[in-house]
């Protein structure tokens, strides 16, 4: 088994560490989750260049300078999938919502079906609601699903409807509910409309988007660490 | 006169056209204006377009004054895009003149598409071989995968796929010498995995998804290069199937 996997998003790191290794012990502050002898973290991706060891395997946007050598890489995708299919090997739909971009990938009779990976109509969905929580000071756990939703190409286009919308006295609470049902209707989409879901991603931890998409199919998140699983 | 030394083409030209000029102009040297040289960018078309036809814009303006002339397909065998940007190109002083190759008089056998070549020399021997006809004595091999579609802007991700993939599409159309059959466009063999590939902003996307879906295979569309996404998508459809 790989000592030490990473899965550097745009945003947040996750990394899982075995327990016979010390390298992260600098950094308890940011352990989430200690079990079957992994132990489990998330930190910022900004703070990768502040450490000075490498990583067994790794993949994500921002990881390549984290590895001693580029073949120990691995693509997000494949990553995503060996994850999902150690955890489910019945036929299924996997949907990664990361902080700017989404990928899915189905399986049928057993074996791979189809795949996508949009970083271009869902770029910033993720970043984009962090950004919002952080500018109106709003406790992402506060926020409910609401019927309501904007039809948003991407994040960017969203801030628009929400800027519009709180000006005309809508609750920013309110609207980002709206933008989310938005990015979750989108990601229904994205995946082909299938019937049920299991979700990975920091959207996971977000359970307006979850019961947003619950609107459309059913849910089943599997947290944040399953890149991560899949490079162990 | 002396420095006009170039043949500018795009898509297939009638063979009939290009032999009339080979013949004429024995000398010259042909440019496949559709390739990306990397060329100054001229503002004449719109951001969002297809990166083909401003390569042809940005060729034709860089050669402007070696070009014999431009021999520009504009019937099915390429596209309305063709068609306009031929008018555009007239109509800003170019000497050129507009080709229709919709027979299929000259239909030959593939053996490049087939062959165990790697992908993207297939692709350039194909496209070499709209002006400069050869023989080839090539080793064929048994499909693994299938790449659908036009050669892309970005011929690098063709290095994406291993060797045992055959070429679809109107790649494969311009290897027999038909470039506007459209039941050998749309040909493929539904038990090959196959990319079906499509520049962004070009209407063969219309075919590109539909054969993508009927065959269960991989759509991408492509706008200038590839990005990371696009490639690792490719690679794990290769992988996985």
């Amino acid at each position: 088994m790989n000592k030490i996997v990473l899965d550097a998003g745009t945003t947040w790191s996750k990394i899982i560490e075995t327990s016979d290794s010390n390298l992260m012990n600098n950094y308890n502050d940011y352990l989430v989750k200690n079990e079957n002898n992994l132990k489990y973290y998330i930190l910022p991706s900004s703070m990768l260049k502040e450490i000075n060891f490498k990583f067994s395997k790794a993949t994500g946007h921002m990881s390549l300078s984290m590895l001693n050598d580029k073949k120990d890489y691995e693509n997000e995708v494949i990553a995503l999938i060996q994850g999902f299919r150690k955890r489910i090997s019945s036929d299924a739909l996997i949907l990664d919502m990361g902080s700017r971009d989404s990928k899915w990938a189905a399986f049928k009779n057993g074996n791979f079906k189809d795949l996508d990976w949009n970083n271009s109509c869902s770029s910033s969905t993720g970043a984009t609601i962090e950004m919002l929580l952080k500018f109106y000071n709003i406790d992402v756990r506060k926020l409910k699903f609401t019927n309501e939703k904007y039809v948003i190409t991407c994040g960017i286009f969203g801030l628009e409807k929400i800027m519009d919308d709180i000006a005309k006295g809508s609750g920013a609470e309110s609207a980002i509910s709206k933008f989310i049902h938005g990015i979750a209707f989108n990601a229904w989409n994205f995946a082909k409309k299938p019937e049920k879901i299991y979700l990975s991603g920091g959207f996971c931890e977000n359970q307006c988007f979850v019961d947003s998409l619950k609107n459309y199919c059913e849910v089943i998140p599997l947290g944040r660490f399953l890149l991560c699983e899949g490079l162990l | 006169m002396k420095n006009k030394n170039i043949i500018g083409f795009w898509g297939y030209p009638h063979p009939e056209l290009i032999n009339k000029y080979k013949h004429e102009y024995p000398n010259a040297e042909w440019v496949d204006l559709d390739i990306d040289y990397g060329f100054t960018k001229q503002d004449i078309l719109p951001e969002s377009y297809c990166t083909i036809i401003k390569n042809i814009i940005n060729a034709a303006f860089h050669y402007k004054d070696n070009l014999i002339i431009i021999l520009a397909p504009i019937g099915k065998d390429k596209c309305d895009s063709g068609w306009f940007c031929y008018e555009l190109l007239k109509d800003m002083g170019f000497n050129i003149i507009s080709s229709v190759f919709e027979e299929k008089t000259y239909k030959k056998d593939v053996k490049i598409s087939t062959s165990n070549l790697p992908l993207r020399q297939k692709i350039e021997m194909i496209t070499k071989g709209i002006y400069e006809q050869n023989s080839y004595n090539l080793t064929q091999c048994e499909a693994k995968f299938g790449f659908w579609g036009v050669p892309p802007n970005d011929l690098s991700v063709l290095e994406l796929f291993p060797d045992e993939t055959h070429v679809y599409g109107w790649t494969r159309c311009t290897e027999a010498m038909a470039p506007a059959d459209i039941e050998l466009e749309m040909y493929v063999d539904k038990n090959v995995p196959t990319v079906f590939y499509s520049q962004a902003f070009c209407s063969k996307a219309q075919l590109a998804k539909y054969l993508a879906d009927k065959y269960n295979g991989l759509y991408i569309d492509i706008d200038d290069e590839i990005t990371n996404s696009t490639k690792a998508k490719i690679e794990a459809f290769l992988r996985l199937r």
